[in-house]
């Protein structure tokens, strides 16, 4: 019974993946290539610090030292608020192994100052000024 | 006028391999040196993605010979001193000369050497450069 039940089990399913793969391919019209991951580049925004003082004001309210640098990070909750809201905005997360660096405002601050570039070396180097006799030969 | 018979470099290696250290080390930093250092010589860096052969460093030169160094664990200084050695080479083979003839007697009265025929006083004091 289940010997005979077996190849009409997998016939069926043959038939009912065949069935569903072409109903698919006809519903996603665009092409089935999976898409290149998305840039890691990062520049900081000119009124960088205007922007964060005025999210630290408004995740933390009231209680705020004289320098809005020097507050502490220390309520997760707060924490994690200002830092998904800064995120949010700029597009550029802080990465968990550098959590825990983030003590005061003037870290994050500094976090989100320093640049991230997309691209490894030699691709910065072929799109560099090189001299007339060095050629790069690297497609991507 | 002196003609370079190196004609190009060609620096095979792979972006991803632990033994191409020194030759992407030498690429980012000493390549742009090199190159206008050796403004005659053509310096092609051709990385290739994956697992591939070992780094290599191909030289071809005017009378088309093409000799073939490995760089594999070699630190960038060291490829920076193969390479110029490369550039000042010739592209004849490196094997031992052999000639037709042999003499017992190569010479009577002593070999011709630069100092020869010159004051005594150059071989303590050396050359001195002619103020122009």
């Amino acid at each position: 019974r289940a010997f005979w039940g077996g190849p009409s089990r997998k016939e069926d399913r043959v038939v009912e993946a065949d069935q569903a793969a072409p109903e698919k391919e006809e519903r996603s019209e665009p092409s089935l290539i999976c898409p290149p991951p998305r840039s890691r580049s990062y520049f900081p925004p000119e009124d960088l610090q205007s922007c964060l003082e005025s999210h630290v004001r408004e995740v933390f309210g009231p209680s705020l030292p004289e320098d809005w640098q020097q507050t502490p990070l220390q309520e997760n909750r707060l924490k994690h608020r200002l830092l998904a809201r800064l995120a949010a905005e700029l597009g550029h997360a802080v990465p968990n192994s550098q959590l825990h660096q983030m003590r005061r405002a003037g870290d994050v601050l500094g976090f989100y100052r320093t640049p991230v570039k997309d691209g490894s070396k030699i691709d910065e180097l072929a799109a560099a000024d090189l001299p007339p006799n060095l050629k790069i030969i690297w497609q991507q | 006028r002196y003609v370079r018979q190196l004609q190009r470099l060609q620096l095979l290696f792979s972006p991803t391999a632990a033994d191409a250290r020194g030759a992407r080390q030498f690429v980012e930093e000493a390549a742009q040196d090199f190159a206008r250092q050796h403004p005659d010589v053509v310096l092609y860096v051709s990385p290739h993605k994956g697992p591939g052969p070992a780094p290599v460093l191909r030289a071809e030169y005017l009378n088309g010979t093409v000799r073939e160094e490995l760089i594999a664990s070699k630190t960038s200084e060291e490829i920076v001193q193969l390479a110029t050695k490369m550039a000042n080479q010739s592209g004849l083979d490196i094997i031992r000369i052999r000639k037709p003839f042999h003499t017992d007697n190569p010479s009577i009265q002593g070999q011709w050497h630069p100092l020869t025929n010159k004051p005594s006083i150059l071989t303590v004091q050396g050359p001195r450069l002619q103020p122009q």
